[in-house]
């Protein structure tokens, strides 16, 4: 039973969704909008309960058990109870009961994402530039006929899709739109239509309950 | 030690020192390079100058403070375009982390144009030239709840209004009063959007999307999926471009301001591919 | 040099700069800026959350204006709660399978039609297809170029029979096509990554440091 139900579910739901694709009467699309609308957003909601109390649940243990690093994890807590906060009742758009501003100093969940998420998210991912130089420094060897084929490519876009392309030869971005528009779509097409077949037969599969591994493990 | 020795052992900080010199030296002593828009680009600007009076185009921005440096110049790019040429737009986002980006760019780009407004008619006015919907999750909710009733997936906008209530979204009800959406995107969104919202209800889709995505985007380019296609920073700098050109719309150019920084690291990373594979070949010919 | 006297372009700044402070090795800064971003990130989640799903779509319509029907999605969410009862977990599977089922099952025919069906139809030697490349009688070699490439790298990704003959054949023109694609992909990625470090220095030296005009 703890396995049959979901299984059971999963098929239901499934092919409602299917059903929704080739059923346009309004008559059938007044319960898939139900479904969607209110059911999955709300669904949607508590996956994020979810996972934010294992978030806590995983850092509190840490504290709890003076994990390796233990004290980063006051740090979050710290900052996750500050800023939600704030946000619950200093509101969205700074309309809330809580006060987010001291003189012309604004702290409204806005701020707090401006100038702290953006920045350290964008710092995050631009240290792969640096990564990324060291690394085709390292191993970008050009072994075989494929290789080379790659690195040609590579260079040709690298250059052409810049405004240095055209200072060098008028023909070359035309030329560069070429490789992304034509050899590049063949070869990329083949990727994903082998891409969508596979997506299509997983779906099947997990509808179906021949695919199980959703369910997790124990009984 | 030997020449490929030296070649195939160059510290990783000095990669990074000559990396970070390299793209900061451009910056610091700028210089303006004619940047020249492809053919995708100029397609997507098309269809969107081609919006009507009597429909409005969406602009979903959904992508992640991560790659803000890429697709946020696309975003204020294509605000500029419409409210300059008074296109009425919906602006929206698919996922929560999101929001507060697309907050950004049009609280950024609404400043610039009422700060230079002399009367209530040039004013970007909220409810009449735009709304701002906000995000409601899951993705597939606001793609496919849209072709019947955007007021009934937004019932209230990210301030809090009704969304009925607004001026624009008397006329504006459901895909069929939508011209065009723009999807700005670090991940496979725009591909959902041609899946879901394409597929049942014919809604014409143009894309921004990171450098790293382009090269996948074209299959859906060339069979007609996506309207146009802007990629990375220089798709960004390319519709900056169009729009200064051919709108007049003058505003900082965050895109076209760091292509000399983008060609000289380009260059440089081409030279320690080179210089890395010479050193290979030379101690391969050694043994 | 204009440096900026508001506080929290300092305090985006010095929380940048202990991030990048990751090229020269992983210290403290950097753990306490990772931490700091994970805690906001959250706070910043759950106040869309409540203030855009569960007050105005949950709460307010079912205990406030009586839409009795949303007992329904109230109570499967509440399902997902389990997950921290031992005895009772497996209940979470419950909501996960709505969820996910009806996901798989919209994504099925989506699929179908915008990444096999459409895909194929701008493969095939059409004229409209000929046409769509705007390129006179090139855009006939053009398409017969794609046609063979698409095949070609389809036959390079067939495992089920060994790649001799016919079939070794076309899988080693497949294979130029997919270098091709993944150097442009390569090239594009180069560009990706810089792009974001400019972004950064823009930020570090224009708004904070007002170096850059």
């Amino acid at each position: 039973m703890k396995k049959r139900i979901p299984l059971i579910l999963i098929f239901v739901a499934g092919l409602l969704g299917v059903i929704s694709f080739v059923i346009p009467h309004p008559s059938y699309q007044v319960y898939d909008a139900w479904i969607r609308n209110d059911l999955l957003r709300v669904l949607s909601a508590f996956a994020v309960v979810l996972a934010l109390g294992s978030l806590l649940r995983v850092h509190s243990d840490k504290i709890r058990r003076k994990r390796r690093n233990w004290q980063y994890s006051w740090l979050l807590l710290i900052a996750f109870a500050v800023s939600a906060i704030i946000g619950l009742f200093g509101g969205v758009a700074a309309d809330g009961i809580l006060p987010t501003t001291i003189g012309s100093f604004s702290y409204d969940i806005q701020t707090l994402y401006e100038n702290i998420v953006i920045p350290l998210a964008s710092s995050m991912f631009a240290l792969l530039a640096f990564f990324m130089a060291s690394a085709a420094y390292r191993a970008f060897r050009v072994r075989s006929m494929e290789a080379t084929l790659l690195l040609v490519a590579a260079f040709i876009v690298m250059i052409g899709v810049l405004p240095l392309g055209y200072s060098i030869s008028k023909h070359l971005p035309a030329f560069v739109q070429w490789i992304l528009n034509v050899p590049n779509v063949a070869g990329q097409r083949g990727i994903v239509l082998g891409i969508a077949l596979g997506v299509v037969a997983t779906s099947l599969k997990i509808i179906l309950g021949i695919e199980r591994a959703w369910l997790g493990g124990g009984e | 030690m030997k020449i490929y020795e030296r070649l195939n052992k160059i510290d990783r900080r000095i990669i990074y020192a000559i990396l970070f010199v390299v793209v900061t030296l451009p910056l610091i002593f700028p210089s303006v390079l004619k940047v020249t828009p492809m053919t995708p680009v100029e397609n997507l600007f098309t269809a969107v100058d081609k919006t009507t009076d009597d429909k409005a185009l969406i602009l979903d921005c959904s992508y992640a403070p991560q790659i803000k440096a890429e697709v946020e110049p696309m975003a204020i790019a294509v605000l500029r375009h419409a409210f300059k040429t008074r296109k009425k737009i919906l602006v929206l986002s698919l996922y929560v982390e999101m929001i507060g980006l697309a907050t950004r760019a049009l609280n950024q780009v609404v400043e610039e144009f009422n700060s230079v407004a002399e009367t209530y008619e040039d004013s970007i006015i909220y409810g009449r030239d735009y709304v701002f919907l906000g995000w409601q999750p899951p993705p597939i909710v606001p793609m496919l709840g849209m072709g019947e009733s955007i007021s009934n997936i937004y019932v209230v906008d990210y301030y809090g209004n009704q969304t009925d209530t607004l001026l624009m979204m008397q006329r504006i009800r459901n895909y069929n009063d939508i011209s065009i959406l723009v999807a700005l995107s670090g991940s496979r969104i725009p591909i959902s959007w041609v899946s879901y919202a394409q597929n049942r209800y014919g809604l014409q889709v143009g894309v921004g999307c990171t450098a790293v995505s382009g090269a996948d985007f074209y299959p859906y380019y060339q069979t007609g999926q996506f309207t146009g296609l802007m990629v990375g920073m220089k798709g960004a700098a390319e519709y900056e471009e169009l729009v200064e050109a051919n709108h007049g719309v003058k505003g900082r150019r965050v895109a076209s301001e760091a292509m000399l920084s983008l060609t000289y690291a380009h260059l440089i990373i081409m030279l320690f591919i080179v210089i890395g594979n010479i050193g290979f070949f030379l101690h391969r010919r050694k043994k | 040099m204009n440096i900026s006297t508001d506080p929290w372009v300092w305090i985006a700044s010095i929380l940048s700069i202990a991030i990048l402070s990751f090229l020269y090795k992983e210290n403290p800064f950097f753990r306490a800026a990772e931490h700091i971003f994970l805690g906001v990130a959250n706070g910043y989640l759950v106040t869309f959350y409540w203030h855009r799903i569960l007050m105005p779509i949950l709460f307010r319509p079912l205990f406030q204006q009586g839409d009795l029907l949303l007992i329904v999605p109230f109570i499967v969410g509440m399902l997902y709660l389990t997950r921290f009862i031992p005895r009772v977990s497996w209940l979470v599977r419950i909501p996960i399978a709505i969820y996910m089922g009806y996901w798989t099952g919209v994504l099925i025919p989506a699929t179908i039609q915008a990444q096999i069906i459409k895909q194929v139809q701008g493969t095939i030697l059409t004229a409209p297809n000929f046409q769509s490349w705007n390129a006179g009688t090139s855009g006939i070699a053009w398409s017969v170029i794609v046609f063979i490439g698409v095949l070609c790298t389809l036959s390079y990704f067939y495992f089920s029979r060994e790649h001799k003959g016919v079939i070794g054949f076309t899988s080693r023109i497949g294979i130029v096509f997919v270098m091709i694609g993944f150097g442009a992909a390569f090239g594009y990625t180069v560009m990706a990554r810089i792009s974001l470090l400019i972004g950064k220095l823009q930020y570090l030296l224009g708004d904070w440091l007002g170096i850059i005009k």
